[in-house]
């Protein structure tokens, strides 16, 4: 632990820099796709993200019906042709109806995709105004009655409505 | 003769929960303080009315009393006695019974714990609203959930209760944890509603309930985690979470529940956030209506609905009931719940809270939205929309990963405002300690950016809990590993290890699927499975068991197993796992051999970590327990009290000689140990 807050400012910064440093290329580094991938692997990935039309809410990945099975197999040869993902995804997307396990992003699926993004962005941005609003404002004093309390608290007594809890006491 | 005695404890119950109410609505309205007083007896008869039932039910399951239709239907003389007591919980009408009893069982907690204060009309209103909650859930009983039928000749035996469900002692633990989980929020709730009613919103009953809250959250952690190893070692698929309704509904209410606890903070210390901590409690409650509704009234299509019934449209209007009286209470409360204060700057504790809530919320959202979407627009066009893991995947792994980030930089951040400075000085290590995890992981053989970010930021959120602890442990000794800071900084490790876990096992694992001849081997991940035999067992009555003879490296012998029960017509597989704490080898037998000594096929599945997911929960439901504990006792209900306490140096702090040192914690310590804001009742 830096125990040091004296140091100068430029030296205090130096070991976030270095940091930063190792950490961009750590992840430059692992973000080259795994070398030991394997084709069934590849061919679970993408039957992860089809349904398996005989049973309800699961993937082709993970059931046991032969008509999983069927998808498994199909996806394998493609797989082996050298399709890529997508293609393989759009090939069975156009064969069967409503196979893919992601909602389309037109239409009502897309309400899905963009309805939590536009929320977060939204709340960021209201709290930011609101952070603006907070800061332009200047601080409350505090008012006689705040005083009396505050006296009152430190000599012992308990004030009568400390968190304004109201008379129903 | 059982069916009578529950049916009498049934209606025991819902007529004390009613005469409890008029009771309490005499005493509040009428002005007669002292009918207050009289609510013991009711709450008694609740209790026992509730204990009655259940029993009655026990009794009749392990007794197999078939002339009952929920015994004749769910129970059978060949299950084993675990699970023929489990088998309460294994069906509609007895999870409702189950959830009724813990109802019954909270609320003479909360009636013994606030005895001295049944007067209080604060009090008066919670214990109302928890008998509302009663009325209904035994109102539920009475019709469409009535676990007491009997039917006219009673069988012979019974089909006992989905195979699935008696396979696992897991099944035994997991529901009863996440009812006292999903129950337990009934009681923030009441206090919630009671404050909004008597107009007393200030801070009074946020401490009354913060215990009650921890506890029911804690067991709702644990009741989620135990799910999830269940699914895991039952179902036979490789995974444990999958994103399915059942599990969402479980999962929805955690999310707003753990914003909760963290909100709530801002108010105790600063006043503000009272809109939003009211709301979230209501929702936290609504959302467990909710859940029960959509796992209970067969409205969706899931693995884990077992059941399906009548009941849905009154769980529904419940939950409209909730969400209408709740909000209409927070508005017509507004003018009170205005909050005085200013968050001075986002860099600040309170600031990090307000992100961490609006990132929870969002995770709910997400939730909600992928769960319940697909069924508003199928009632509105009946289009089908399907959404699924991946979706899920895709829309909750950012939110996740910025809640890591929080969970390491918001410790360390005082309250009101940080320097930059003050905070590049106090995350220096921490982040040090998540650059070293991630180095080590790339070093390892980790690729790909999102788990990587995951286990980076994993091990800064670690170091910046582990940090905390230290500091706290240093001034204070074994104490600094109680109270809500530090147990909570525990809770995040468990976070921290599920997150970590999480990652890597669903980024990381290889699956093969093999047709294998006796002897024959197939190499996964760096393990070697050999198929050694096939055996059929026929010695227990409940079941047939079928199993494949199976060695993972050679270091034992493992059993994947497809078992028949007698009356089940589905044979269901029972996976087989070699667990260790680097990684799991998953077995699960697809298909026997067809003839005598032909090939089996064998499903392998190697994840990585998957073990630290149950760790995990576990150092969550220990850091919660510490949570729970106080520094030192104060009176809860007198914020002053802390200041006085404080004041005549008894607090373990002052007395350290060691806490004289001007070290740089100072600004972020108040006058009180930080970590009991405000003395808990």
């Amino acid at each position: 632990m830096a125990d040091q807050p004296r140091t100068a400012p430029a030296a205090r910064w130096v070991p976030w820099v270095l940091m930063a440093v190792v950490v961009a290329v750590a992840l430059a580094v692992g973000s080259r796709p795994a070398d030991d991938a394997t084709e069934e692997d590849r061919v679970r990935a993408i039957a992860s993200t089809v349904k398996c039309p005989a049973c309800s809410g699961q993937s082709a990945a993970t059931s046991d019906a032969p008509s999983a099975t069927a998808i498994r197999a199909e996806i394998t040869r493609r797989v082996r042709r050298g399709e890529s993902d997508d293609e393989i995804r759009g090939y069975l997307a156009g064969r069967f109806d409503d196979i893919l396990l992601t909602p389309t992003s037109s239409g009502a699926g897309g309400v899905v995709w963009a309805l939590p993004v536009a929320a977060v962005v939204m709340a960021f941005a209201g709290l930011a105004f609101a952070f603006r609003r907070w800061q332009a404002s200047s601080p409350t004093t505090a008012s006689p009655a705040d005083r009396d309390l505050v006296a009152r608290a430190r000599t012992g007594g308990s004030p009568a409505d400390a968190h304004g809890e109201g008379d129903g006491r | 003769m059982n069916a009578a005695v529950g049916s009498a404890g049934v209606v025991l119950g819902f007529v004390s929960a009613a005469g409890g109410i008029v009771t309490i609505a005499l005493g509040l309205l009428g002005g007669r303080r002292g009918m207050l007083r009289q609510i013991v007896p009711f709450v008694a008869l609740v209790a026992l009315g509730a204990v009655v039932a259940v029993a009655a039910m026990e009794r009749g399951l392990i007794t197999r009393d078939f002339s009952m239709a929920y015994v004749a239907d769910h129970g059978s003389s060949k299950t084993p006695a675990l699970y023929n007591v489990a088998t309460l919980w294994s069906a509609l009408e007895g999870s409702i019974l189950l959830w009724a009893l813990v109802l019954a069982g909270y609320l003479a907690a909360v009636t013994a714990k606030f005895r001295h204060r049944l007067d209080d009309p604060l009090v008066g209103w919670a214990l109302l609203t928890m008998f509302a909650v009663c009325v209904f859930f035994f109102g539920l009983m009475l019709g469409p959930a009535n676990p007491f039928h009997t039917v006219a000749v009673a069988p012979l035996d019974g089909p006992g209760p989905n195979p699935l469900l008696q396979n696992h002692p897991l099944m035994a633990v997991h529901p009863p944890m996440l009812y006292l989980g999903y129950v337990g929020f009934t009681v923030p709730f009441a206090f919630a509603v009671a404050a909004l009613v008597t107009g007393r919103v200030g801070e009074g009953w946020l401490v009354e309930t913060r215990r009650w809250t921890l506890f029911a959250w804690a067991f709702l952690s644990a009741g989620i985690v135990l799910g999830a190893w269940w699914s895991y070692e039952v179902l036979g698929w490789g995974g444990y979470w999958a994103w399915d309704p059942v599990e969402n509904a479980s999962f929805l209410p955690w999310l707003t529940g753990t914003a909760y606890l963290h909100s709530v903070m801002v108010q105790e210390r600063r006043g503000m956030l009272r809109v939003w901590n009211l709301s979230l409690l209501c929702a936290t409650f609504a959302l467990t209506i909710l859940g029960t509704f959509l796992t209970r009234s067969g409205v969706l299509d899931s693995v884990h609905s077992f059941s399906e019934s009548a009941i849905g449209p009154l769980l529904l209007g419940f939950f409209a009931l909730v969400v209408f009286v709740t909000v209409g209470l927070i508005g017509w409360r507004g003018d009170r719940l205005r909050a005085p204060g200013r968050i001075d700057s986002p860099r600040s504790r309170e600031g990090s809270f307000l992100a961490n809530n609006l990132l929870f919320a969002a995770f709910a959202l997400v939730v909600l939205l992928g769960t319940v979407f697909p069924l508003v627009v199928e009632a509105v066009n009946g289009d089908r929309l399907t959404v699924g893991e991946p979706y899920f995947n895709r829309m909750t792994m950012p939110i996740g990963l910025a809640l890591l980030f929080l969970m390491a930089v918001a410790p360390a951040l005082p309250w009101r405002k940080a320097s930059a400075e003050t905070l590049a000085q106090r995350l220096q290590w921490p982040a040090w300690a998540g650059t070293g995890v991630l180095v080590l992981a790339v070093v390892l053989g980790a690729r790909g950016v999102a788990p990587l970010l995951a286990f980076g930021l994993g091990g800064f959120a670690a170091g910046a809990a582990v940090r905390q602890i230290v500091l706290a442990t240093r001034r204070q000794g074994w104490r600094g590993f109680m109270g809500r800071t530090n147990g909570g900084m525990i809770v995040h490790l468990g976070v921290v290890l599920i997150a970590v876990a999480f990652a890597a096992s669903s980024s990381y694992d290889h699956q093969r699927e093999a047709a294998l001849d006796p002897g024959e081997s197939v190499e996964v991940a760096g393990h070697t499975i050999t198929y050694l035999g096939f055996e059929e067992d026929t010695s227990d009555p409940a079941k047939v068991e079928r199993r494949a003879r199976v060695r993972v490296d050679d270091d034992g012998v493992y059993e994947p197993t497809l078992q028949r029960f007698p009356n089940g017509s589905q044979e269901i597989g029972t996976p087989s796992v070699r667990s260790s704490l680097v990684d799991d080898v998953y077995l699960a037998l697809l298909d026997p051999p067809a003839s005598d000594g032909g090939p089996v096929r064998l499903r392998v599945i190697v994840a990585p970590l998957v073990m630290w997911l149950w760790i995990g929960g576990g150092v969550i439901v220990f850091g919660s327990a510490l949570a729970a504990f106080p520094g030192s006792r104060r009176r809860g209900t007198e914020p002053t009290s802390a200041l006085v306490a404080a004041g005549r140096d008894t607090s373990p702090v002052a007395r350290r000689p060691g806490a004289a040192r001007p070290d740089q914690e100072r600004p972020e310590r108040p006058e009180r140990p930080e970590n009991e804001p405000i003395g808990v009742g």
